[in-house]
């Protein structure tokens, strides 16, 4: 057989055009407990990474123009919603996700809780529909490991962003703790896709979730594909010990 | 590009203005045409037309029309 470029889909090495397709599958199934599951995998601790995120946003409370954020992967819309409600409504978030079934999940909240200054596009990472340097900030929070050429999707954040404009990527990444990593080790190939049977009622795909983890490059070898892509001031911040890591970079 | 008044509102089938301004055709990064008549965003270098659901655009290439050659 011919070689084709390849991509990783959990453990195993899918060809890169068959990836989306498989990773799109995998979240229409999850995308209506998509948010619950979270909270029981990670015990609640992606809500403090999410807002460790926020935080180092620090999205400005007011200014001549509204604050331009671009939310990619964020389908559901819930780190929009934190960075609209810490900037006092001064953000303009634009989600795009790949996913029509989570950004469906998404409006539907933004509607029920009356959210202004949020709105969705199903777009594609590798290939964003926005205009360069449109953007304040561009903020990924745990869809990164599903794209399956992440030097594209690095490249394209680099281009929407304003010259100033900062790039902020929550990932999970390496437990680099002795002990604390083999317990992680443990909880996540067996804990996590048995809550996904119970509460989801699918163990694949959260295995796969599992899967996509472990094969995501630690933090050393992201920051460096980060610079790859042209910011500067590239650095990361772990969280809990690296069971997840915030990286961040400018476009200069 | 100049919107409909009506696109304003939060109605079914209506998009919001602030987000077209914008939006480019993901291909050729060109700007798209707005056709309120069949909710749909044109990307005249790409020959696409992308769809518009429940406000939301489609920007994927492999989810869009073809234009056909009286377009």
């Amino acid at each position: 057989m011919a070689e084709r470029p390849s991509a990783s889909f959990g453990f195993r090495d899918v060809a890169l055009d068959e990836k989306q397709g498989m990773v799109d599958e995998v979240f229409h199934k999850v995308a209506r407990r998509y948010d619950l599951m979270n909270d029981l995998m990670s015990a609640g601790l992606h809500r403090l990474w999410k807002d460790a995120l926020v935080s180092r946003l620090a999205p400005p409370r007011s200014g001549r123009r509204p604050y331009q954020v671009v939310d990619v992967a964020g389908g559901t819309g819930d780190v929009a919603f934190r960075i609209v409600d810490r900037s006092n409504g001064h953000a303009r978030v634009t989600v795009a996700d790949i996913n029509g079934s989570m950004l469906q999940v998404g409006r539907e909240r933004a509607e029920a809780r009356r959210i202004d200054g949020v709105t969705f596009v199903e777009a594609n990472a590798e290939d964003l529909p926005f205009e360069s340097g449109r953007f304040d900030a561009y903020t990924i929070a745990f869809g990164i490991r599903n794209v399956p050429r992440i030097d594209v999707a690095l490249s394209e954040a680099y281009r929407v962003l304003k010259p100033g404009g900062r790039f902020l990527c929550l990932e999970f990444s390496a437990v680099d703790a002795p002990i604390a990593d083999k317990v992680y080790e443990a909880y996540s190939m067996r804990v996590i896709p048995a809550m996904g049977r119970v509460v989801a009622r699918d163990e694949d795909s959260y295995r796969y979730l599992v899967e996509s983890i472990r094969r995501f490059p630690n933090q050393e070898r992201f920051k460096a594909m980060i610079e790859t892509a042209g910011f500067s001031r590239v650095g990361y911040t772990n969280l809990t010990l690296g069971v997840a890591a915030l990286h961040v970079g400018v476009k200069i | 590009m100049s919107l409909p008044p009506s696109l304003g509102n939060r109605q079914a089938g209506a998009i919001d203005p602030k987000l077209l301004e914008i939006l480019v055709c993901p291909l050729t990064k060109t700007t798209l045409e707005w056709r309120s008549d069949r909710q749909e965003l044109i990307s005249r270098s790409a020959r696409l037309a992308y769809p518009v659901r429940d406000g939301i655009p489609i920007m994927l290439p492999d989810e869009a029309r073809s234009l056909g050659d009286d377009e």
